[in-house]
């Protein structure tokens, strides 16, 4: 590429770049320097890092930070595999597929907030499944603030497999068709078929569409605000508790987690990246 | 200011605004859904050096109005000079001191509050009447009792009245906090909690995040009982079918606690003047007279009904009574006095440490 092309390709990219660079870097800037006391509320500032320090010792940030690893975690391999099946199912091209692919179209557009509120109704103690299978509040598992997060990884599987379903069907769309029929002319099953095209075309987007799935799980507040319990607490709500806390001097604290939920999703995302590299690229 | 209620909002959009458009003052309600938000938002701002806040002025009190203060948030040395104070008592410790800090001209009294703890009459056939015999109420009756968990802001009103009850009572809670002291004191309370804990909803490995779940957990008749800092609300609740209609207050014999709530202005506000005028006029007897009406909002004046017009006197003494919460005097009688908000930062983490990571 010419030096002059790459000039070129910067600036039409610079729209969309520049309100995120400003916007995130200004608030990661902030951030960083609250989590090292360097922008204090009060008192003078000093780096230090207490605020580290404090949060791992008072507030279970060691507990806080694997909950969120494994919410995240879980529902992007859910959200993977039936994101992948969606798609599947919407290549097949069938009556089935084509009301599967509006479903997963319509679900994108839903917030979260609106997704957990939906699922607190469907599935808690005296909600919509609790009433239609006439289970009274005591015979309903408690799916709701119960020990294993159900409710919550069960609204980022489904929001997240609709994401990954459309990410794969969008990169699938090309070549699948030809090469799917060239493959069944030659005799392959559709299990074959599945291992030998489809999965190979789409691993590069699963990849993609996995990685960004599960950086917004673990930096995400409002579901498993609404659907978890109070003890213990994912990253993101132990972050607000202390953002918003009574006592001005958590707040550095607050900003730590934040780093360090910063942290763990750039690893992820860093991990993703070298997986794609080497993950086959279909061209 | 907090937008839950949807009373609240519209008094504010449909009495208060108007009474100021006609004052020349455009009130525009921005809900929050916790006053923490307000004050952040006034926080960053002046942390980020803006002089030209977004916020004129907040519903606030206790540990809120403390926090701001401790920042310098609070716009000072006004609301005292309002023309609308000549109804207020003078020596009403309640108004002078905000969960015992002092107002001094910081915020302008709106509400008075009284805490309840509300009960459905058709599963507690024997009332109990203190926290201590709510508790043994609860381990007779497994799983049907909880409270929303601390920092909410009624969890945390029940955590200081289960302090009073358990810890001995005024004569032995100092209302300012005790420094090191506090942990003789909060003991009993840490300890009668967590053991009662295994009795509550979920076996309390679980808490209601806010009221407003304890309250969807009462209305499913999933718990017999809840609590509210306002509760002008209940009779509403009940009457529109929300609430069972065996809903009533719990008489405590020791009282409960009550408070008075405000209106402050940050100290970056762009419009600090107009606020000032709303706050006046959110004081005045009519206005006062007309949120009192539990139709309208049901909110408790802060006013002193000797001072008052003849006409806004007779006004108060004809209000409607209702059977599920009794009147404000008698809810009133022997009103603990609000700790002082040094205490609730503590409670709240004692609580997380002793009761929830027990």
């Amino acid at each position: 590429m010419t030096p002059r092309l790459q000039v070129g390709r910067a600036l039409l990219v610079a729209p969309a770049l520049l309100p995120v660079v400003v916007v995130v870097g200004t608030g990661l800037t902030a951030t960083a320097l609250q989590s090292t006391g360097l922008m204090p509320l009060v008192g003078r500032a000093a780096p230090t890092l207490d605020a580290f320090r404090g949060a791992a010792a008072d507030q279970d940030l060691v507990r806080s930070a694997v909950l969120s690893l494994a919410l995240a975690g879980v529902s992007t391999v859910l959200a993977v595999v039936v994101g992948f099946l969606l798609a599947v199912v919407v290549l097949d091209g069938r009556t089935g597929g084509r009301l599967v692919r509006a479903a997963a179209v319509a679900t994108i557009p839903v917030p979260h907030v609106v997704g957990a509120a939906s699922i607190g109704l469907l599935l808690s103690d005296s909600g919509l499944v609790a009433r239609l299978t006439g289970t009274g509040a005591g015979g309903m598992p408690q799916l709701v603030a119960g020990p294993w997060w159900v409710a919550t990884v069960a609204e980022y599987a489904w929001k997240e497999s609709a994401f990954v379903a459309v990410v794969v069907l969008a990169s699938l769309a090309r070549q699948h068709g030809e090469l799917a029929e060239v493959a069944t002319n030659l005799g392959a099953r559709p299990f074959h078929r599945l291992r030998r095209v489809t999965l190979p075309l789409a691993a590069p987007s699963l990849v993609a569409a996995g990685g960004i799935a599960f950086a917004y799980a673990l930096g995400s507040y409002e579901v498993p605000w609404l659907l978890g319990r109070t003890a213990p607490e994912p990253l993101p709500v132990l972050a607000y508790r202390l953002l918003t806390d009574l006592d001005l001097t958590t707040r550095p604290q607050a900003a730590a987690v934040g780093m360090v939920t910063i942290a763990v999703a750039v690893v992820v995302l860093a991990g993703t990246a070298a997986l794609l590299r080497t993950t086959p690229r279909s061209s | 200011m907090y937008g839950g209620d949807a009373r609240g909002n519209s008094y504010v959009d449909d009495v208060l605004a108007p009474a100021a458009a006609e004052l020349g003052v455009r009130l525009r309600r921005v809900p929050v859904a916790d006053t923490q938000d307000a004050l952040n938002r006034v926080l960053t701002e002046i942390q980020a050096g803006r002089d030209d806040g977004a916020v004129d002025l907040v519903w606030v009190n206790g540990e809120n109005f403390r926090s701001g203060q401790q920042a310098g948030a609070w716009l000072c040395g006004w609301s005292d000079r309002l023309p609308s104070t000549r109804y207020l008592d003078p020596d009403d410790t309640l108004l002078t001191e905000d969960f015992g800090t002092p107002v001094e001209g910081c915020e302008s009294p709106w509400h008075q509050a009284q805490f309840v703890i509300a009960y459905d009459s058709d599963d507690v056939a024997d009332p109990p009447g203190s926290v201590s015999e709510l508790l043994d109420w609860a381990e007779a009756n497994p799983g049907r009792l909880t409270y929303p968990a601390p920092p909410d802001f009624t969890g945390s009103a029940f955590l200081r009245q289960a302090l009073y009850d358990l810890g001995g009572g005024v004569a032995s809670v100092p209302s300012a906090y005790p420094g090191s002291r506090s942990a003789d004191i909060t003991e009993p309370l840490w300890d009668r909690l967590s053991q009662v804990a295994p009795s509550l909803w979920r076996g309390g490995e679980t808490y209601p995040r806010d009221l407003a779940q304890l309250e969807d957990l009462y209305r499913e008749d999933q718990v017999s009982f809840t609590m509210t800092y306002g509760p002008s609300t209940l009779e509403q609740l009940v009457r529109d079918g929300t609430f069972p209609a065996g809903t009533r207050v719990l008489p405590m014999e020791g009282g409960t606690l009550g408070n008075a709530s405000f209106l402050a202005i940050p100290a970056n506000a762009s419009d600090a003047a107009a606020a000032m005028v709303v706050a006046d006029l959110a004081l005045s007897p009519e206005q006062q007279l007309a949120k009192a009406d539990p139709a309208v909002w049901g909110q408790y004046t802060v006013l002193d009904t000797q001072l008052l017009p003849p006409d806004v006197a007779a006004g108060f003494a004809a209000l409607p009574s209702s059977d599920v919460v009794p009147p404000f005097a008698r809810l009133s009688e022997g009103a603990l006095p609000e700790l002082s908000a040094e205490w609730v930062a503590p409670l709240e983490e004692g609580w997380r440490e002793r009761v929830l990571g027990r």
